[in-house]
């Protein structure tokens, strides 16, 4: 047995104007998930303490909090492996929500951007036109499998930076949510879906692999890629920066071997977007000044024809 | 060894071969952004390399790593490309690949993954490259400079060589996310509580400042999707990092340093003026260690470093 000091964040918005910490001591062996102490404080101490659970074994999606700093599902994460040098352990609400009650938060932003999806198969005919069950073969569904697993707990769109600067942006889960529609073989919306993904800012991804640390493996980052890649397979919104950036990162990296950083600022920007180029320009003029701006033109890496071969040979993109 | 190699490769293959290799050898691979905007990371690297008596062998055929970016147009051409990048080293009898940046590291590290766990991967990957006679076995390992400064020359010596301490300089690491993320391509040290670069500024004489941003994202790649989008991510980290003391940033990524050192002015409007110097890892060593501060580049960043350097009676 030890002494856990739940270190806990303590809110009302009915009541209170700012919130307030109150740490909790209970003696229970550090192998206890944070849900368990929790339900311990609450049971033994201070029967208002409120947070979301229901199923205790990660499977739900109701128990996502900020643990010692990073947020996780509280019955999936010891009390031992969260704990400070003081023998604390911070809890606090999701960040990315506003806070309700104690460790509770308002999840509509994240069910608005699921709902905006339409979440549900939309065939291109009619059920009764066929006469058994539509049929998917095993490899088909396998591609959906890990996406399926997705319990919804939010913990990757509280993690993600992008939706704390601007939330506007969808957010990792309903990214990879729209990925588990868009490869669906039984749905025929796949063009709208990926215009739709793309308005909610599917190109603003940060790329920061922050949404890895989903408890149920669903790894919405790679899923992110996969729809960003059918956009510009199937050339839906291609005028947009998103799909312009990736695409003249590929054209520069086959003609000379390497990034070249002006080409692809122009490439994304627009050469003739006289606008969107002024705005970089203050950047660009005091990188100027302090000899930092990029090179013009790239000379290529030796043997770039070996780069050209690699791209034809996959016959990858470019612009 | 393969026809592949250039005139100049051919004559490092033949000194691989006849030097006894009094000091430790190492493929490296520098990445665009330190061969463009940030060549000061270069020059420095390559002067705190010649302190640590540690020879970087530039594989100067590499191409892009693929910067995350290229992954979106297409599968398979980034693991191919790097693919094609081991093999130079490889021919060159280095096992190891070292570079000094985060979004190079996770992404070579990544497509090595694959490669190596993938017969298919590596099979497609092969059958590419034998259109000009190159071939990966397998054998490359991919390492962050950070790594090596504290697996190889250790913290207790890199302390030991230090003869200009930081006189207890207030800086704050910011990681950068493909150094430490995904946990299952990185793996080296924690993702969520990382300590390396904390350790490194200590082992300098300096203090080393915590905040939450250090492990978030600096928003560089999607600097150009959306606009004041990078810079909001900056200044709200540089905002964490000011506010708990911090003098000075440093990262081991330029993708980081550029969106760093370049949005705090932008970002000031919405959280307020933060101005805080962002060095590059191997600048800071390397002045630590002796290499004078005018050969560092420093007077190349936006936010020039040597203010307070100047406070700090590092420099005059």
């Amino acid at each position: 047995m030890a002494k856990i000091k739940l270190d806990i964040f303590r809110f009302d918005e009915a009541t209170d104007a700012i919130p307030h910490r109150d740490e909790v001591t209970v003696d229970l062996p550090e192998t206890t998930t944070v849900l368990d102490a929790l339900e311990y404080a609450k049971a033994e101490i201070d029967g208002s303490i409120s947070f979301r659970r229901s199923c205790r074994s990660a499977i739900c999606g109701s128990c996502s909090m900020s643990i010692g700093g990073v947020t996780s599902l509280a019955c999936k994460t010891s009390c031992g492996s969260a704990m400070e040098e003081d023998g604390s352990v911070k809890i606090d609400p999701m960040p990315n929500f506003q806070p309700m009650k104690d460790l509770v938060v308002h999840m509509d932003p994240f069910w608005d951007k699921y709902a905006r999806l339409k979440p549900y198969l939309q065939p291109n005919d009619a059920d009764s036109a066929h006469a058994t069950e539509r049929r998917v073969s095993p490899d088909d569904m396998t591609k959906l499998v890990d996406v399926a697993n997705c319990i919804m707990c939010a913990t990757c769109y509280s993690l993600c930076p992008v939706v704390s600067v601007d939330p506007a942006f969808a957010g990792p889960a309903a990214i990879a949510y729209a990925y588990r529609f868009i490869e669906d073989v039984r749905d025929g919306q796949r063009k709208e879906r990926i215009a739709q993904i793309s308005e909610d800012y599917l190109w603003l991804c940060a790329h920061c692999y922050a949404c890895s640390y989903c408890p149920k493996h669903v790894d919405p980052n790679d899923r992110i890629i996969d729809v960003k890649r059918a956009a510009i397979t199937d050339r839906v919104m291609m005028n947009e920066r998103g799909p312009r950036h990736a695409l003249v990162v590929a054209k520069t990296i086959k003609q000379t071997g390497m990034l070249a950083e002006t080409e692809v600022i122009q490439g994304t920007v627009g050469r003739f977007n006289i606008r969107g180029l002024l705005k970089v320009a203050p950047l660009g003029a005091r990188m100027a000044l302090k000899g930092k701006l990029p090179p013009p033109f790239l000379k290529p890496v030796p043997k770039v024809d070996e780069i050209r071969t690699i791209f034809d040979a996959l016959e990858a993109p470019v612009r | 060894m393969s026809s592949t190699l250039l005139p100049e490769e051919r004559a490092l293959d033949a000194h691989v071969r006849t030097n006894s290799s009094k000091s430790k050898r190492y493929g490296f691979f520098p990445g665009c952004v330190a061969k463009e905007s940030c060549k000061e990371l270069f020059n420095s690297t390559m002067l705190l390399a010649d302190k640590l008596g540690i020879e970087l062998i530039e594989l100067t055929a590499a191409s892009c790593c693929g910067a995350s970016v290229l992954n979106d147009t297409n599968r398979d051409v980034a693991r191919v490309l790097n693919a094609r990048t081991y093999a130079q080293a490889e021919a060159l009898g280095l096992d190891d690949v070292i570079t000094i940046c985060s979004t190079c590291t996770g992404h070579m590290r990544a497509a090595n993954k694959e490669l190596r766990e993938s017969e298919e991967h590596m099979a497609q990957a092969n059958a590419i490259l034998g259109k000009f006679g190159a071939n990966y076995k397998g054998s490359v390992t991919v390492r962050h400079l950070l790594w090596l400064l504290i697996d190889d020359i250790g913290l207790d010596k890199l302390q030991a060589m230090v003869v200009r301490p930081l006189n207890g300089l207030k800086v704050a690491p910011f990681y950068g996310c493909h150094i430490i993320r995904p946990e299952s391509v990185n793996g080296w040290e924690s993702a969520r509580h990382p300590h390396s670069l904390e350790d490194v500024i200590v082992a300098l004489g300096g203090e080393a400042v915590d905040y939450a941003g250090k492990t978030r994202c600096c928003g560089f790649h999607v600097q150009l999707e959306k606009e004041g989008i990078a810079a909001s991510m900056v200044g709200q980290n540089m905002r964490m990092a000011k506010d708990n003391g911090a003098e000075a940033v440093i990262t081991p990524c330029p993708l980081c340093h550029l969106a760093l050192d370049g949005y705090q002015a932008d970002a000031a409007a919405r959280w307020g003026r933060t101005d805080l110097p962002v060095f590059h890892l191997p600048q800071l060593v390397a002045y630590a260690l002796g290499v004078p501060a005018e050969k560092l580049g420093l007077k190349k960043h936006l936010i020039d470093p040597r203010e307070v350097m100047v406070s700090r009676d590092l420099i005059n």
